[in-house]
């Protein structure tokens, strides 16, 4: 064990020290993570809206998911330039980003003179760095998602849930800062709060957005078609009442057709037992032939939408064969967090600036490396495979993980008491010894 | 040709009672089963963080001393030996490997052995809760329903599945070698099980991780209901001593 990895190892001791400790941000995060992992492992075998349990579903879709997401990363230039040449043809302006560098290049160009943009939640607007660098150029970000409002309101900063990212704010915590930062006396019911953003925020978002910014849940390659879940309306809002619709992610939210692009999505929804009671299927920027039909773009919804994929790391990964390849498989929805051992343990100190788990730990090596992951709670992980029993696309990240444990161990970061046993049962044939 | 009950290093070293418990029960059944004394470690936690060389030197280690013994055949009491043996074995060493390993469970869930030993409670009956171990449920051939085989096939003896069952079964927070580290996880993911308990009198275990994460956090939050390493209860009902004993 060298010096950096004594630092990461204290470092981790004192994060979990934080997270027992009453009063912390730590503590109170991590004991609604408790909650929320019980009983949203429970809601997988309910049947309280469909015939099915989301189990069942996840169940008699898996096969037909696996073969899906196979064929796509085996065939990932093929699908994405089919995706590319037939959005252009719908009237997409279609960027194709080789690294996270250049899709932030393109996005500062597409921004223009901008200097607010609107945003839903996005997880991949994360991933490839685009709210990095508009922090660091300076524009306002107005989230428009209720949970990624309420983190703002908060200024929170640590790694939250993606989801729902401001579930674990109390009613009372929550009139309390609005009171604070905007002077307004609410009751403490979710009813008074969210009738508050109505009245407030909706017209601003009917009125004043120029540009947006969204990510996919998928995309499909046959049709070209953008497909984004929602339940809040403020997708349908910002990509509609916009300019500039711009969509930002990864070529792996590719898929080969509209029907996996719509399974997939339904079970995201299934997944969370999040209700899409919107969800937006969109081919390309508003039109009109009603004048001698003659198509004009831009009629009431989005004078333009940019779309922007990134690369990156993916192709990479499958062309080097890389530990973490199979996560290219992952569709995004999050099943992997709430059986997660170490998760639940250890709510937002097992996580990472890209949310919780250990997919957000993946992210985090695959962009900032191993010593970034070990900081993030890697060796946290016991190694249970929960998260591959459960993922609709069998991704072990287990697995990927274990891999990432060996790279950290050759590089001296592992924790000591592992060095040891390490030794013990390779030269004394007993780790008990 | 040797058959070998392989014990493990942890039930070797801490749960000497247990071990000879297991040995009574396999020898019941076959006598021909023997134990020995240098045998080496199966490389448990190395496979976390080892890398691919000395991994394959520590294995080839191990199948030589297997190969000098003339061991054919293993049965393992230890679910993370059961794990690696036959999950590393065959991807580092392939035919080269060629000894039968079976674990504990999968062996006496076998018809003619729940036959030989033919187990009877006598008494009023008891609710038991098995709890699926990692390394049981997500080995190569993994052992789940053979438990409760075993557990069905004993008189006045009956298994109330815990919520999180099989493959869905909560991880005791001590695997990967996080129990010598971060003990915090099995603090609350260990307690987590005991609370799905309900009507269950008693958590049984067939792995000494777990029993060993799963003893503490009973002790640490004075629980009553006993957990208990599976092959302890099932010589408690052979020998007729109540089996909710500590």
């Amino acid at each position: 064990m060298n010096e950096s990895g004594k630092i990461l190892y204290e470092k981790v001791k004192s994060k979990i020290k934080d997270s027992q400790k009453e009063g912390t941000l730590e503590k109170q995060f991590g004991d609604f993570w408790k909650f929320a992992c019980v009983i949203k492992t429970r809601q997988h075998d309910l049947r309280y809206l469909y015939d099915d349990t989301s189990r069942e579903f996840v169940d008699n879709n898996r096969d037909s998911l696996i073969e899906m997401r196979e064929e796509f990363v085996n065939n990932m230039d093929l699908y994405v330039g089919k995706c590319i040449n037939i959005m252009r043809k719908k009237n997409f302006t279609v960027h194709y980003a080789k690294t996270n560098d250049e899709a932030q290049k393109i996005f500062m160009e597409e921004l223009g003179d901008s200097k607010i943009i609107y945003k839903s939640k996005s997880n991949e607007a994360k991933d490839i760095g685009i709210i990095d660098v508009l922090k660091k150029n300076g524009i306002i970000i107005k989230e428009t998602d209720l949970g990624d409002v309420l983190i703002q309101l908060f200024d929170y900063k640590l790694p939250s849930f993606q989801i729902g990212p401001g579930v674990h704010f109390t009613e009372e915590e929550i009139v309390k800062k609005i009171k604070e930062v905007y002077g307004v006396e609410l009751e403490p019911k979710a009813q008074a709060i969210v009738n508050y953003f109505r009245s407030t925020y909706r017209n601003e978002l009917l009125n004043n957005v120029k540009i947006s910014l969204t990510s996919a849940n998928a995309i499909s390659a046959e049709e070209g078609t953008i497909v984004l879940g929602e339940n809040e309306g403020n997708i349908s809002l910002i990509t509609r009442a916009t300019d500039k619709h711009i969509v930002v992610c990864g070529i792996t939210k590719i898929v080969p057709n509209i029907l996996d692009a719509v399974l997939v999505t339904q079970l995201q929804s299934r997944i969370n037992n999040v209700s899409f009671n919107y969800i937006s299927l969109i081919s390309g920027p508003s039109n009109t032939s009603d004048i001698q039909g003659t198509s004009v773009q831009g009629m009431y919804g989005a004078k333009e939408v940019v779309v922007i994929l990134v690369d990156d790391w993916r192709t990479k990964a499958v062309n080097e064969n890389l530990i973490y390849a199979d996560f290219l498989k992952c569709i995004g929805c999050k099943s992997c967090i709430y059986p997660c051992t170490a998760s639940r343990a250890f709510g937002n100190i097992y996580a990472s600036k890209y949310g919780l788990g250990a997919t957000a730990i993946i992210r985090d090596y695959i962009h900032n490396g191993i010593e970034a992951a070990v900081n993030d709670g890697l060796f946290l992980c016991t190694g249970c495979e929960n998260c591959y029993h459960w993922c609709p696309v069998s991704i072990n990240c287990g697995e990927i993980l274990k891999s990432m444990k060996k790279e950290a161990t050759e590089k001296g970061l592992a924790p000591p008491h592992l060095e040891q046993y390490k030794e013990k049962i390779f030269k004394n044939k007993n780790p008990f010894l | 040709m040797t058959k070998l009950i392989f014990l493990g290093c942890l039930s070797n070293s801490k749960y000497k009672n247990t071990c000879g418990n297991a040995i009574k029960i396999i020898q019941s059944i076959d006598p021909s089963y023997i134990v020995l004394d240098d045998v080496p470690c199966c490389g448990a936690l190395s496979y976390h963080i080892g890398n691919d060389v000395e991994l394959r030197e520590h294995v080839e280690f191990v199948n030589h001393w297997l190969k000098k013994n003339n061991i054919s055949e293993i049965v393992t009491t230890c679910a993370g030996c059961y794990n690696y043996l036959t999950k590393y074995y065959n991807q580092f060493l392939g035919q080269d490997f060629t000894v039968k390993v079976k674990h504990f469970l999968q062996y006496l869930a076998e018809p003619k052995n729940l036959l030989k030993l033919d187990l009877k409670y006598i008494g009023k009956k008891i609710k038991v809760s098995y709890h699926d171990a990692c390394h049981l449920r997500n080995a190569v051939n993994p052992v789940i329903e053979e438990p409760r085989q075993i557990l069905d096939a004993i008189e006045n003896i009956e298994v109330k599945e815990m919520e999180n069952n099989r493959t869905n079964s909560i991880c005791c927070g001590a695997g990967g070698g996080v129990y010598s580290v971060f003990k915090e996880n099995s603090d609350y993911n260990s307690k987590l099980i005991f609370d799905q308990l309900n009507r269950g009198k008693i958590l049984l275990t067939a792995c000494p991780f777990c029993f060993t994460a799963l003893t503490r956090i009973r002790e640490e939050n004075q629980l009553k209901k006993p957990v208990k390493k599976i092959e302890d209860f099932i010589v408690n009902i052979m020998e007729g001593v109540d089996p909710l004993s500590e």
